[in-house]
């Protein structure tokens, strides 16, 4: 490589750090790297020095990713997002590569809310018996622009694979105020052994809770019809503000798609599939296993129809029917994104609105900084032991009491080690089982508030 | 992503003007003549096909490469990186953009010693220089100055549907050679995907005798430019004709303008500044 090449061109580049003010201001990370919450330095002309130029207000979302150089799934979320404009999916400003330490960073638009946070928000005022007062159509309003932006992707045949609250990002005040983004597309992560172990890049859960039961069950190929299971997933955990397939999170670092404490999660909420609801189940890879390991009767009572009522979301509503065509078990019968937005709920009043908040005030606060020295703090494997430890003793009398039949796993130590914050899909406060959690005392879900 | 062309970065940034690469290629020019520039072109353009088949890519793969190798050197001279580092790192880009698994570092070095050695020893006697960090950070500069458009259009999946619509599957398997021979040209940084699948198919029905007038006659095309396309097709047969590579090319690289590893100064200094690297290898080696 040619010397005066190098040095021309790294005279012409522009570094991250000269244009953008990001140190202390972190608000999040995860397997994908560090997120910043950025904003753009004050420069000066280099023709008049004594003419200061204001720096734009403007707020962004500069992420950088994890590991150095370019990994796979960098090198597609940055083709990819390079190529991609719609209004409801992210949109990537700008790359900078740093030559020195080779890193990557990407530069978004920043969105101050996402449904992990907001959903979270609910959960608490719930429990503390404390009304959120929102739109009458929000959570209308949320599906519908996930399902623009998802059908946008799909008609360009590329399918999210990670699609789940902490996914889904929503726009603060501005131009683009209450507008759904969705972000951070699993690319290629899933498919390629990451640099180091998922489990290894603490407080990040893999999470299973929006996983189709194809995958479950061994399917070898993300489909258009994963993504819109887990879409599902989410508009139900936007009605009830609870995970609709919450599961304790162990076994993280297997390799094996087969998880039975996730499919007999599903199957208490949905009830287990009959061979003519789902015919090609038979050809499921892990079918065999499932035949071993489950029986039909122990979930001859349940369904979503039951689940949902809990929640006061009734059977006959239009939510309720839209709800169990994107919950189809067989991903042949589940809705496309297409059929999903011509569905008449949401041309039910109250419509849908671009912004989702409909010009009311944001009840949401905004997102904070995450210290440094916290995240130390977590990363100390001691202390993390320390609360493995702790945790397996607190999971051993409750599996003690319990019924459930899976009791016997140690919970995995990162639960907890999310406590403090960050936009992670963990639910660390939680209460309790799974079992108990399904009976709801009260529900000031979203679509309930008025 | 098949997504929608005209609204690609290929389709709004990637789709030159002659001119431009005439007045890119100006430095280069004082250095090889135009023809000898092409060939420079066809025998790298070869290299990245070979390296691509030993490590068994597939052909949209390897023609992704190609595509990159030309956009950096549409921009930059050949002097910037030597092609045959460049070659390599637009394999490995590639490979990871289109998702076909990733090439070890160890396994791309490898294979560059081993075609190098049994494909081109004619033009590289010697063996292949280059070694993993140099590839990392050459794809850094690649990435940068393709301006991160990574998503490349090939005419390989027009061609298929055409002929299908032609009803003529027999075409097939010729207008995909002359596609593949296509990308010995500049022809994918100026024309869509689309053009040249059609050129090559018009061009495939001509030399089999088959009767597609109808048909080209029914489609609303820009019948200019695929004449265009043709005739660079059909010079670069002609040259092929008379060229003898393994006999020329020594001579051309030899020629080909060079990266300089050191700051152009007088020779003077630049040797002292060899002797105390020298030293500083030694005085590491005590060290150690």
């Amino acid at each position: 490589m040619d010397y005066d090449f190098k040095v021309r061109t790294s005279v012409e580049r522009t570094k991250v750090e000269d244009l953008f003010e990001y140190e202390g201001r972190k608000i999040g990370r995860g397997t994908y790297g560090h997120v910043y919450k950025a904003k753009r330095k004050e420069t000066f002309a280099t023709s008049d020095i004594n003419k200061l130029i204001s720096a734009d207000q403007k707020e962004y979302a500069l992420k950088q990713i994890e590991g150095t150089g370019l990994s796979m799934s960098a090198c597609r979320e940055i083709a990819l997002l390079r190529e991609l404009k719609h209004p409801n999916v992210i949109n990537l400003q700008r790359v900078f590569l740093s030559h020195t330490d080779r890193k990557v960073w990407l530069l978004f638009d920043y969105a101050e809310h996402d449904l992990w946070h907001i959903i979270k928000f609910h959960r608490a005022a719930k429990a503390n018996k404390k009304a959120v007062y929102t739109p009458k159509a929000m959570v209308k309003s949320l599906l519908y622009q996930i399902l623009d932006g998802i059908h946008y992707l799909h008609s360009n045949w590329i399918l999210h694979r990670d699609l789940k609250p902490a996914n889904i990002l929503v726009m603060g005040e501005g131009i683009e105020r209450g507008r759904v983004k969705i972000a951070d597309m699993g690319f290629a992560r899933l498919f390629n052994s990451p640099l180091k172990p998922l489990a290894d890049l603490d407080p990040v859960v893999v999470t299973f809770w929006y996983r189709a039961p194809e995958l479950l069950l061994g399917a070898r190929h993300y489909t258009k019809a994963i993504d819109i299971w887990a879409i599902g997933c989410i508009f139900a955990e936007l009605l009830t503000s609870e995970p609709i397939f919450h599961c304790r999170q162990e076994d993280i670092k297997t390799s094996n798609p087969y998880h039975h404490d996730q499919l007999d999660r599903i199957f208490n909420v949905m009830g287990f599939p009959h061979d003519k609801d789902w015919e090609d189940i038979k050809k499921m890879p892990e079918h065999p296993t499932l035949l071993k390991d489950f029986k039909r009767n122990n979930y001859q009572t349940c369904s979503l129809m039951k689940y949902m009522d809990r929640y006061k979301i009734k059977a006959d509503t239009k939510a309720f029917h839209l709800l169990s065509k994107l919950l189809m078990m067989d991903p042949t019968k589940r809705f496309t994104s297409e059929a999903a937005m011509a569905d008449p709920y949401f041309q039910e009043d109250p419509l849908p609105t671009s912004d989702v908040f409909a010009g009311c005030p944001i009840p949401y606060p905004k997102r904070e900084f995450l210290s440094d020295e916290e995240q130390d703090d977590k990363s100390d494997s001691s202390k993390q032991q320390q609360q493995q430890q702790q945790q397996q003793q607190q999971h051993a009398s409750q599996s003690g009491s319990s019924n459930h039949s899976h009791g016997h796993h140690p919970q995995h130590p990162v639960q907890q080690n999310n406590m403090q914050g960050g936009m992670h899909p963990n639910y660390s406060n939680h209460p309790g089982h799974p079992q108990q959690q399904s009976h709801p005392q009260q529900n000031n879900s979203f679509n309930q508030r008025f | 992503m098949a997504g929608n062309f005209w609204q690609s970065s290929h389709c709004q940034q990637w789709l030159l003007d002659p001119s431009d690469l005439v007045r890119e290629r100006q430095v280069d020019f004082a250095v090889v003549t135009e023809e000898d520039y092409q060939k420079l072109f066809i025998f790298f353009s070869n290299f990245i096909q070979v390296l691509g088949e030993h490590l068994k890519l597939k052909q949209q793969v390897i023609a992704t490469a190609t595509v990159y190798f030309k956009r950096f050197y549409a921009r930059n001279s050949l002097k910037c990186i030597d092609p045959l580092l460049l070659a390599p790192t637009c394999i490995l880009l590639a490979s990871k953009v289109e998702e076909f698994g990733v090439i070890s570092n160890n396994r791309l070095i490898t294979t560059c010693q081993s075609v190098v050695k049994s494909k081109f020893s004619y033009a590289y006697p010697q063996e292949f220089p280059y070694r993993a960090n140099h590839i990392l950070e050459c794809e850094f500069y690649l990435l940068e100055n393709m301006d991160c458009c990574l998503v490349v259009y090939q005419p390989y999946r027009p061609l298929v549907q055409f002929v299908q619509d032609i009803g003529q599957e027999d075409l097939l398997g010729l207008s995909w050679k002359i596609v593949n021979d296509s990308l010995r040209t500049d022809i994918s940084l100026l024309y869509p995907p689309y053009q040249i699948a059609l050129a090559a198919m018009q061009m495939a029905c001509v030399v089999l005798q088959k009767d597609g007038k109808n048909w080209f006659a029914e489609i609303a095309v820009d019948t200019d430019k695929i004449q265009e396309i043709t005739r660079q097709i059909l010079a670069l047969y002609d040259l092929y004709k008379t060229y003898d590579e393994k006999k020329e090319i020594q001579g051309l690289l030899a020629k080909m303008p060079k990266p300089k590893s050191q700051p152009s100064r007088p020779p003077s200094s630049a040797q002292s500044q060899d002797g105390i690297q020298g030293t500083n290898d030694q005085s590491m080696g005590v060290n150690n």
